[in-house]
């Protein structure tokens, strides 16, 4: 007894204590939750079965339910879109902007700050802010375009079936090009002053010096960024609630949306868990991509 | 010989703080020069400028004849060896060395054969494939002097090449460096605040204080002859001595302010009464018996023995530093007398500090 205390206050034993702590803690909150949601996405639950912890095996009933739902397409190209579009506008923004804010001028480093006050925003506040400018009687963004004579009459972003989805994808990459641009100054940052000086030397330009130096040395941030950017972009909830409630007609609908409705519009729980299942194999795959990155950046 | 670097008049302000004054330096066609002074003196800012990675903000700097003042970094074919190396991690060391080459478009089977032609030259042969990770400092060394040379530039510009690598690995490269240099035959422009490497390396040595090259010629010239007490104090390792000193009446000797108040003849005719400063170098003090009258009598304070020789430091003050044989039988405490060849003193006037023998 004394010799186990004595390693848990001098020895590898508190080490380990750590580890089982964190892992206890990852398995109840994080694991447990995991594996019910894959075995309630194989069973009905409804309101009357909520309350009970095991409920009627249904086999791939779910599954197929939610596969030949007329709006399953529609919900599948609509993540698609908005993931992939959402994360490469981010992603280039952002990165144009940490390039920016890299060269050294008066300021940068604070303007660079000022850019993180949107990102510290609660997402809710996010999406009423651009409901307003989104706005198609009032909205700044209408008045913008008309006055720069690009539009005729008023795009109604939020009511448009065309244009709905789009109005939430302009909210989300702003939402989130902060975050990007921070990690890519970081990344930027790392790179060493003298390898710009010995590759101009060697008769780089700056075009020249950007592909050949700047990006292979970003490879690492970039993987990260990149993955991250998909896993934030499949969790964004608060500006689809916000802005278009999934509407209209399904027009703006993504899993994560579509998933959420299911389950707490419709009850329909069994249903909503497989979309997340799927979600969650998705996500998965994209954080081995973000572990092999950050793997990557400390052996360089 | 053709002049390949010329620096006339070169100034160098950042705000208001002037870190080049007046710099004017030719360095003919492969000779090499080292730039040497304590840290702050504006040795790597003037490599920095003719690198073209700062600006200059008066005067000219031309290279091969072409005036270079306002030439960006790539155009001005020079080759440059840093501190850091500065390779290029993502690379191995095949691509480090070809980088340039690739950019000017060098067909690859042209690249690789030259590649390999300089890994031979330089001894990494073995190493084309690793990564600079994977490499020693020695070799990642190797690695930045192979890249300088594969470019066959017009210059080579060395950033204290050696003073990352430990003691007997920057004996060992100095020699190399010099080598290659001799072999190539480039111009080569060499930073280093270690004085000895300047010494041992150069053909040409320009010493900086603040800005200001106080003394430039050839490393022995700098040794025999320094211009003011500064670069005598710089070059040479243990340091000169320096001791207070009246010139006598007879304007033929001095008379050296210590407690011994010794007086030592000189070659050379100096205005009688005047204060100096004398510099004696502690490898031309010579033990003899002391002599009670007016030679220089000291008391042994601490003894160092390297082996080869032995530095025995005065109890007294001013410290006086000797260097002699290590196999001396003096101990510590005894009383010595020491003399010097008149020619060897070294005069600076003691306000100005310009040496008094011109």
């Amino acid at each position: 007894m004394t010799r186990l205390i004595r390693s848990l206050r001098d020895g590898i034993g508190f080490d380990t204590l750590l580890i089982i702590l964190a892992l206890f803690y990852l398995f109840v909150f994080a694991g447990l939750p995991l594996i019910y949601n894959v075995i309630i996405s194989f069973q009905r639950v409804d309101v009357f079965s909520l309350g009970t912890l095991w409920h009627p095996n249904v086999g791939f009933e779910n599954y197929e339910r939610v596969f030949n739902d007329p709006l399953a397409r529609r919900v599948l190209i609509n993540t698609l879109i908005f993931t992939i579009g959402s994360v490469a506008l981010q992603f280039t923004l952002g990165f144009a902007a940490a390039l920016f804010f890299h060269q050294r001028f008066p300021g940068a480093t604070w303007f660079r700050g000022l850019f993180l006050a949107g990102w510290i925003m609660p997402g809710l506040v996010v999406g009423v802010l651009w409901n307003w400018l989104l706005s198609g009687d009032f909205g700044v963004i209408n008045h913008v375009l008309k006055s720069m004579g690009w539009i005729d009459s008023a795009i109604f972003w939020r009511s448009d079936t065309a244009w709905s989805l789009y109005a939430v994808m302009m909210a989300n990459v702003w939402y989130g090009m902060p975050f990007n641009m921070i990690l890519l100054s970081v990344g930027l940052a790392a790179i060493p002053d003298d390898l710009y000086e010995a590759a101009e030397l060697d008769g780089a330009n700056a075009w020249q010096r950007f592909w050949t130096i700047t990006l292979p040395m970003m490879r690492s941030t970039i993987g990260a960024v990149l993955a991250l950017g998909v896993i934030f972009t499949l969790q964004q909830f608060d500006l689809f609630a916000a802005i278009t409630q999934g509407g209209p007609a399904g027009s703006s609908t993504v899993a994560q949306y579509w998933s959420w409705e299911l389950s707490f519009r419709e009850f329909d729980f069994g249903r909503g868990a497989v979309i997340s299942v799927m979600m969650i194999v998705v996500v998965l795959f994209v954080s081995l991509i973000y572990v092999r990155s950050t793997r990557a950046e400390t052996r360089l | 010989m053709t002049a390949q670097i010329e620096i006339i008049d070169v100034q160098k302000h950042y705000g208001s703080f002037h870190a080049l004054r007046d710099i004017n330096l030719t360095i003919p066609k492969g000779q090499f020069v080292a730039l040497v002074g304590p840290s702050g003196c504006g040795k790597s800012t003037l490599l920095r400028s003719i690198a073209g990675l700062e600006s200059i903000s008066g005067g000219t700097m031309r290279i091969a004849g072409e005036v270079v003042n306002d030439m960006p970094p790539r155009k001005r074919d020079l080759a440059m060896v840093f501190q850091s190396y500065a390779l290029y991690p993502h690379m191995n060391v095949r691509d480090n060395l070809t980088y340039a080459l690739r950019l000017k478009r060098i067909p690859r089977a042209e690249r690789h054969a030259k590649a390999d032609e300089v890994a031979k030259v330089i001894g990494l042969e073995a190493l084309l494939d690793r990564y600079p990770r994977e490499l020693s400092g020695g070799q990642r060394q190797r690695v930045a002097m192979g890249r300088a040379i594969i470019r066959e530039p017009k210059a080579f510009l060395f950033d204290e090449p050696l003073s990352n690598l430990d003691a007997a690995l920057r004996v060992k490269m100095r020699k190399e460096v010099r080598a290659l240099h001799d072999r190539i035959g480039a111009t080569s422009v060499y930073v280093t605040h270690d004085q000895i490497e300047a010494m041992t390396m150069a053909d040409h040595v320009v010493v900086l204080r603040a800005g200001v090259i106080e003394q430039q010629g050839r490393p022995m010239e700098l040794y025999d002859r320094p211009a003011n007490r500064f670069v005598a104090g710089f070059i040479g390792s243990p340091a000169m001595n320096f001791v207070p000193a009246v010139t006598g009446t007879d304007g033929r000797s001095v008379t050296l302010e210590m407690t011994s108040n010794a007086r030592l003849p000189m070659d050379i005719q100096i205005a009688e009464g005047r204060p100096v400063t004398a510099g004696l170098r502690p490898e031309h003090l010579e033990i003899c018996a002391p002599d009670p009258e007016d030679g220089m009598t000291i008391t042994v304070g601490a003894i160092e023995r390297t082996g080869s020789s032995c530095y025995l430091f005065s109890e007294e003050a001013p410290e006086i530093i000797i260097v002699t044989d290590g196999a001396t039988g003096v101990q510590q405490g005894e009383r010595i007398g020491l003399r010097i060849r008149p020619e060897r003193v070294h005069l600076f006037d003691r306000d100005s500090t310009v040496s008094l023998r011109g």
